[in-house]
């Protein structure tokens, strides 16, 4: 009994078991980031759908309306691979001689030297990134809905007092507007939560990729445990991290809101 | 320009499997939502429970995840089960086992619609039809389902759109068995071959608007036939968001 439990604790303190546990970094961090990015694209998209300007709030509308209306996995691989040829591109325009283009071969990048290599690091601010970008999508949905129910009277009073239209709508506004987006808001983090599932098809070795990698069947002794396929337990401990997560956030946000909403119309507490 | 009109010839029968899975999905998924929600909304203790349970372990975890769960968990009871009743083909191709994990995730989203919409069905209606004397099955049948499939409406369009984007990891998940390939892997092959990533994804993501265009206008057709007792209501815009 005793060398069981030793057993198995051993078996999950193994290398590979504690870079599975290390790789969660890049999950929370993914998570962590996207969210911030998402609220401050979230609110500059609302801001720009609520402008004077005609063409901003076009900008506006279509950014938010074209990236929901498409799917996340598309525009979360689809960023990072585009901002990459972007940047190889205008390198390519300052390193490449009309030798080394003509030498090149492959489609693409135009010739070796601007080959811009994305290791972990990279490809996971860039994934915040585009988590961002997608989600601020919801957000600026979320944020724009807030911004119309704050109380009519609180903008009248503050113009009244003469402040001007930026001051109007960074100091009362969008300070109002918080308690009022803050259910949708919660909505937006726990898509965010799921989404960071994908970050192993960026080439991140996160907790997904791990699952699979320690859950695969083993026959050699010399590698380690001789077990056969057990990726669904792996796998299981993952669904289950996500439903914790989630419970967790939402008894984070329930106390929030609890917090900000108090004194405020109870409606706001949906 | 050619390329644009080449990609949309390549990609037309790729977007079939995406539209198979959210149809083969979505009215299994429907009746399952039903029981779900029925479920949740019980005073059965055990039976509340179990779908409140349910539905909050499916909505709470990635759709990725649950793939990877239910086709692992496939693979494992391959030797011991599928093999012997020889139907391993069968329940290991992706075209099975990718809609049955979107009909158990769906099921539990379409379920939450249902139940809040169950919740909001007019308390004064149940009261009248029980005052009639309608058995539980009749008062269902004549009062709540009518309401509550009126109030969802909306909300479920958005989902069955989710779903379908829903169905672009699918083949991240699953193997790719032969051409077999939808949207997403279609888009990422190309991609592969001429790094031309501007092209194939707007070509994919062009075709996912497409459709999700079509599914908001039939179902936009099936809320006006359900709504035809009531006039014209200039107030319900269901001309999807980014047309406006």
């Amino acid at each position: 009994m005793i060398e069981d439990i030793g057993f198995w604790f051993s078996y999950l303190t193994n290398g590979k078991h504690l870079t599975w546990y290390a790789s969660f970094q890049f999950t929370i961090f993914a998570a962590l980031m996207g969210g911030a990015l998402a609220v401050i694209f979230g609110l500059a998209g609302a801001t720009m759908k609520n402008s004077r300007f005609m063409p901003l709030r076009l900008v506006g509308s279509i950014y938010s309306s074209i990236v929901r209306g498409v799917p996340d996995v598309l525009f979360f691989l689809f960023f990072p691979l585009a901002f990459e040829q972007a940047v190889e591109w205008v390198v390519a325009t300052q390193v490449c001689s009309p030798e080394a283009i003509a030498a090149q071969t492959a489609a693409w990048p135009p010739c070796r030297e601007a080959n811009w290599f994305l290791g972990t690091t990279e490809y996971l601010l860039l994934a915040s990134v585009s988590l961002g970008l997608v989600y601020g999508a919801f957000a600026t949905n979320v944020i724009h809905g807030a911004l119309r129910s704050v109380p009519a009277g609180q903008l009248e009073a503050a113009r009244a007092y003469g402040m001007s239209h930026s001051q109007v709508l960074w100091r009362i506004h969008v300070r109002q507007m918080w308690v009022y987006a803050l259910p949708g808001l919660s909505n937006v983090w726990m898509l965010i939560i799921k989404a960071t599932s994908l970050l192993s098809l960026l080439q991140i070795a996160d907790i997904v990729l791990w699952a699979d990698r320690l859950g695969a069947p083993n026959f050699l002794p010399a590698v380690g445990l001789v077990h056969e396929d057990w990726r669904w337990r792996y796998y299981l401990v993952l669904f289950v991290f996500y439903i914790l997560v989630t419970w967790l956030s939402e008894k984070g946000f329930e106390a929030i809101m609890r917090r900000v909403g108090k004194g405020i119309l109870s409606e706001a507490r949906a | 320009m050619q390329g644009f009109l080449d990609d949309l010839a390549i990609m037309a029968p790729a977007v079939m499997f995406n539209i198979y899975f959210a149809a083969a999905s979505i009215p299994i998924g429907f009746v399952l939502a039903v029981f779900l929600a029925l479920g949740k909304g019980s005073n059965n203790p055990l039976i509340n429970r179990m779908s409140r349970g349910y539905i909050y372990a499916f909505r709470g975890s990635p759709l990725f995840i649950q793939f990877f769960m239910f086709y692992s968990l496939a693979l494992s009871l391959n030797i011991s089960v599928w093999r012997p009743l020889g139907i391993s083909g069968f329940v290991l191709h992706p075209l099975f086992i990718g809609p049955m994990v979107l009909i158990l995730n769906t099921a539990a989203y379409t379920a939450e619609i249902f139940y809040g919409a169950l919740r909001a069905v007019p308390r004064g209606e149940l009261e009248a039809a029980k005052a009639y004397g309608m058995s539980p099955r009749q008062q269902f049948r004549r009062v709540v389902w009518p309401n509550l499939i009126r109030l969802a409406w909306p909300a479920y369009t958005n989902e069955v759109v989710f779903l379908f984007h829903a169905t672009a990891i699918v083949y991240f998940a699953l193997p790719v068995v032969g051409g077999q390939a939808d949207l997403m892997m279609t888009a990422k092959s190309l991609f592969e071959r001429d790094f031309n990533a501007f092209l194939h994804f707007s070509v994919a993501a062009l075709y996912f608007l497409l459709v999700s265009l079509v599914i908001f206008f039939i179902f936009g057709l099936i809320y006006q036939r359900l709504m035809r007792h009531l006039p014209a209501q200039p107030g319900i815009r269901f001309v999807p968001k980014w047309m406006r």
